[in-house]
């Protein structure tokens, strides 16, 4: 929608930065001895391409970065990977799952592949989030070639589960908590959450002409299918060209027929409008700029992504009865994403030139840690720690498949990055400090026969074999280990620890097989800091 | 360091010098060894929806029965459906609750509903019954947990059904696609020894992200112990069923349902609190009789092996062992054959666990269509469940939205059969 890098809000990275640094104050709690250091370079490289392109910079790239001595190279560096078609990629991946997690059927996971090219797309073709958004509330069609259907088919066309989607996704407001009664801690009362349910009943599912998901099709469903035969279906979900507000006491009796109406602004349509129309105001309301949700919850959420910790303690849990921490910040980048008509590339840009951003991480434990100020480590997503592991280990998808994948009905979970999703893939909107390791992760990296393979150094065509060849010196090849995996150079006492171990180990390919697997098993590895 | 499951396995040997240690270590030890034959459950999954009719709730004399015929069982006046021999040969240790109601009759919705006794609902991760259970028995233990998983989960389809939630991925079922097969990269790649030295290595070379950031690096070690801890663990030959007495084998018969029920005895005995065998197919909307027949065929002889076993060994008092899928059949017989989706009467069944043998819990009207006795919602069966296992259902976990959630909302336990 509009040419980001030349838009005058989100200027040219370098002016950006001196503009978030200028509009940005220190908050006056920070003494010296707590305010955020900057990272170092290595860390920064590694921070960025993981964030932006979902794996880690290959030892060619670190050596350049780290011998470029040009101003601003850092956001030279951002501007280069935001062009790169990896960086839609990569966030495809993270939205895909930012809605899939939530699906109340598993039956959608098979449309994950459809979902990822739809925001890969929109991404690439810089697409503007609100007409990203409004794509997405207004979907219709076979899910294979409508990615945008993805929240109507991971709720299987449930009205209210909808609604509450698309609140969440794209306002940050959990307002399905009112569904059944007044919400506990906030101002929505149920009569709200049903009014702007009211404006998705009219979403069909139907049987679709194909295969597979296919077997599903979202259509507008704007005739009552049994007009005439007076009778009430025995499935009263379906059906009904209105949404009613079921009665409370009794779930039997017939409900009050809601109007829809947009909790945030009051805006609305009167009963009897057509699924078109009626989605396509919802998704104009939810959109405007006056509803400063919209924008509040895309910053937060991608500040949340970036940073490690965000201005609200979850990631699509804002609202306004919920205090932000640093206010002036998020104020700041919400006026200026507006003001940029909802530039996703400006926004990452102008939020990896904060201070925060650039800062060296802190743990999400430190106490003395302004939240939301400093960069926390985050756990990698799973799509980002598999092409790590691919990249760490030279290899590609299909070595790690071993043998040609079975073609069947459960395609989709096979493959070893499926697999890895299975195992190492968690929901975004989780609060951060849930999100935690499990064993079956473990097990995975420690034993995989996949990775296993890709370890021995007794194989010379194996990645390792390769390495143990071409350097002879321990020294450099311990270093050359630690680029690949944690793309930074060895410090001297993890040289000292390497090279140690080849000495009492006394097998030098046994030995580096060992320091291979510790530093893929380490936690630095499965961490972005 | 001795692990205490390596004390606990010295302990027989020991007993005969039993003078020789000091009094608290006697009493830790045989503490241990309670929790060690603690409580547990045993949840026999019967994905897609049993028909109640041709189970245990046959319906003789009535065109909705479909011809289905019933069988007398080991308690005077409780007839199963002809299916079933060998569970009416145990029907003195089982209760069939025939009054199961619910308004879900999606597979999915449901599914979840009968897993955590909640409906979905985005902002709220509920947690699945394994991890309800295996939480809470631990929380009694004073949080010491085995090597093994606390949550297994036999024969799913992964991805499917519904995991540990807002409790946390350390509760989430443990996914084994076949008992037959060891899980997966359980396998140390590497021997015990070297493997080791690698987490050894591993610990050293993460010394500089540790000063850094000592909670994430403490966390990860610890995982990492954990992890080595099971894999290396001798209780790990719980998986293999094969190690089993043929004669045992035997007795649960052949089959992949088979091997999961004698690999979920195996798994309790060695300290599980909790396990899940699933048997797929019973989405019969077409040739009901006739798939039901084959289904029972898996399921009825490995199920009534796994009541006499653990019965045998003095298990079954403290182990739950419940049939129960996510909804029932309609009783009309549809054109093809088939019975569709019913969830305003269904049926399931428990045994052991304290719960009272041969006894029948509520009816239903003559056509099997409406409950007429003893309605028993899911919530109330979840409260069975809980006092069965002695958990206190109105224990409440907290959202991540701050919102407390009950482990079961609502709902009385049937007190006729505890």
């Amino acid at each position: 929608m509009n040419p980001s890098s030349t838009h005058p809000t989100f200027a040219s990275a370098a002016g950006i930065a001196l503009v978030m640094v200028g509009a940005w104050s220190a908050p006056a709690a920070w003494a010296a001895s707590i305010a955020p250091r900057a990272c170092d370079d290595a860390t920064f490289l590694r921070r960025a391409a993981l964030d932006l392109v979902g794996r880690q910079p290959s030892p060619t790239e670190i050596e350049a970065f780290l011998a470029d001595d040009t101003p601003g190279k850092r956001a030279a560096l951002v501007d280069r990977l935001l062009d790169d078609p990896a960086w839609a990629t990569n966030w495809a991946r993270y939205f895909r799952d930012v809605i899939l997690y939530r699906r109340s059927d598993d039956r959608a996971i098979a449309m994950a592949p459809a979902v990822e090219e739809f925001f890969k797309r929109h991404l690439e073709d810089r697409a503007a989030w609100d007409e990203i958004a409004q794509d997405v509330i207004t979907a219709t069609g076979l899910p294979s070639e409508h990615g945008e259907t993805a929240i109507i088919i991971a709720q299987m066309g449930e009205t209210a589960d909808i609604a509450a989607e698309v609140a969440r996704v794209f306002t940050g407001v959990q307002i399905q908590c009112a569904q059944c009664h007044d919400h506990f801690s906030d101002r929505w009362k149920r009569e709200q959450f049903h009014e702007f349910a009211a404006f998705f009943p009219r979403i069909a599912i139907r049987r679709g002409p194909g295969e597979g998901i296919d077997r599903y099709e979202v259509a507008s469903f704007d005739r009552d299918p049994r007009a005439g035969r007076g009778k009430r279906p025995e499935n009263p979900r379906r059906g009904d060209l209105e949404h009613e507000m079921p009665d409370i006491d009794d779930p039997s009796l017939p409900g009050t027929v809601m109007e829809p109406r947009f909790f945030l602004d009051g805006g609305g349509v009167p009963l009897g409008t057509a699924d078109r129309k009626r989605r396509a105001k919802a998704a104009a309301l939810i959109t405007a700029d006056s509803n400063e949700w919209f924008a509040r919850a895309i910053v937060n959420r991608i500040w949340t992504e970036l940073i490690g910790d965000g201005f609200y303690p979850g990631i699509d849990d804002l609202g306004p009865d919920r205090e932000p921490r640093s206010p002036e910040m998020l104020a700041s980048l919400c006026r200026d994403f507006v003001a940029s008509e909802h530039d996703l590339r400006g926004l990452f840009r102008a939020i990896m030139a904060t201070p925060a951003y650039q800062s060296e991480s802190r743990s999400r434990a430190d106490a003395s840690r302004l939240p939301g100020e400093v960069s926390c480590p985050q756990r990698l997503r799973a799509d980002q720690l598999f092409s790590e592991v691919l990249a760490a280990l030279g290899a590609n998808e299909a070595m790690l498949a071993g043998r040609p994948q079975p073609q069947g009905r459960r395609n989709q979970f096979a493959g070893p990055r499926p697999l890895f999703n299975s195992v190492f893939g968690y929901d975004p909107g989780l609060p951060r400090d849930e999100i935690e390791g499990s064993i079956p992760q473990a097990l995975l990296l420690m034993n995989g026969p996949q990775l296993a393979r890709a370890f021995d150094g007794g194989r010379p065509v194996s990645p390792l074999g390769r390495l143990l060849r071409d350097h002879t010196d321990d020294r450099e090849l311990a270093d050359e280990l630690h680029l690949r995996t944690l793309a930074r150079h060895a410090t001297d006492d993890e040289i000292a620890v390497c090279l140690s171990h080849v000495r009492e180990t006394g097998d030098r390919t046994d030995a580096f097989e060992d320091i291979f697997w510790a530093l893929v098993n380490s936690a630095e590895f499965i961490h972005r800091r | 360091m001795r692990s205490r499951r390596e004390f606990l396995r010295l302990l027989p040997a020991a007993g005969f010098a039993a003078g020789a240690l000091p009094f608290a270590d006697l009493a830790t030890a045989h503490a241990a060894s309670l929790r060690k034959r603690g409580k547990a459950c045993i949840l026999l999954w019967m994905q897609g929806g049993p028909s109640q009719f041709e189970t245990f709730s046959p319906l003789e004399g009535h065109a909705h029965g479909g011809g289905t015929k019933a069988i007398a069982t080991a308690v005077p006046g409780m007839r199963f459906a002809e299916p079933w021999p060998r569970l009416a040969e145990v029907a003195d240790r089982l209760a069939v609750i025939r009054s199961m109601t619910s308004k879900e009759g999606s597979h999915p919705r449901a599914s979840y509903l009968l897993h955590t006794g909640y409906l979905p609902n985005p902002s709220a991760r509920h947690p699945t019954l394994g991890s309800i259970v295996a939480s809470q028995l631990a929380a009694q233990a004073g949080g010491e947990a085995g090597d093994l998983p606390p949550v297994v989960r036999i024969g799913g389809r992964g991805r499917g059904d519904s995991g540990a939630g807002l409790l946390g991925l350390q509760w989430n079922p443990f996914e084994l696609r076949d008992a037959t097969q060891s899980p997966a990269n359980t396998e140390p790649a590497v021997p015990a020894e070297r493997h080791r030295r690698r987490l050894d290595l591993m610990n050293r070379l993460g010394a500089g992200f540790a000063e850094a950031l000592p909670r994430e690096a403490a966390d990860h070690a610890a995982l990492y112990e954990r992890a080595t801890q099971m894999i290396l663990s001798s209780d790990m030959t719980a998986f293999d069923v094969e190690a089993e007495p043929e004669s045992v084998r035997e007795e649960y018969g052949p089959g992949g349902f088979a091997a999961g029920c004698l690999l979920a005895r195996r798994l309790v005995e060695n300290g599980v609190p909790f396990v899940e065998v699933v048997s797929n197919g019973w989405d019969t909307h077409q040739d009901n009789f006739a798939k039901v027949a084959e289904l029972a065929g898996q399921v009825d002889r490995p199920a009534a092996a796994l009541i006499r076993d653990l019965d045998r060994r003095g298990l079954l008092d403290d182990t739950l062992v419940i049939w129960m899928g996510e909804f029932g059949r309609t009783p009309k017989v549809n054109p093809r054959g088939g019975r569709d989706h019913f969830p305003r009467s269904f049926n399931a069944m428990l045994a052991g666990g304290g719960v009272a043998g041969g006894a029948i819990v509520g009816k239903t009207d003559r056509a099997g269509t409406e409950v007429s006795e003893r309605p028993v919602t899911v919530p109330d069966l979840f409260a069975t469940f809980c006092a069965s296992l002695g958990i206190d259902p109105a224990f409440e976990n907290m959202a991540s939205s701050g919102r407390p959630i009950k482990l079961v909302d609502g709902g009385e336990p049937i007190r006729e059969l505890l």
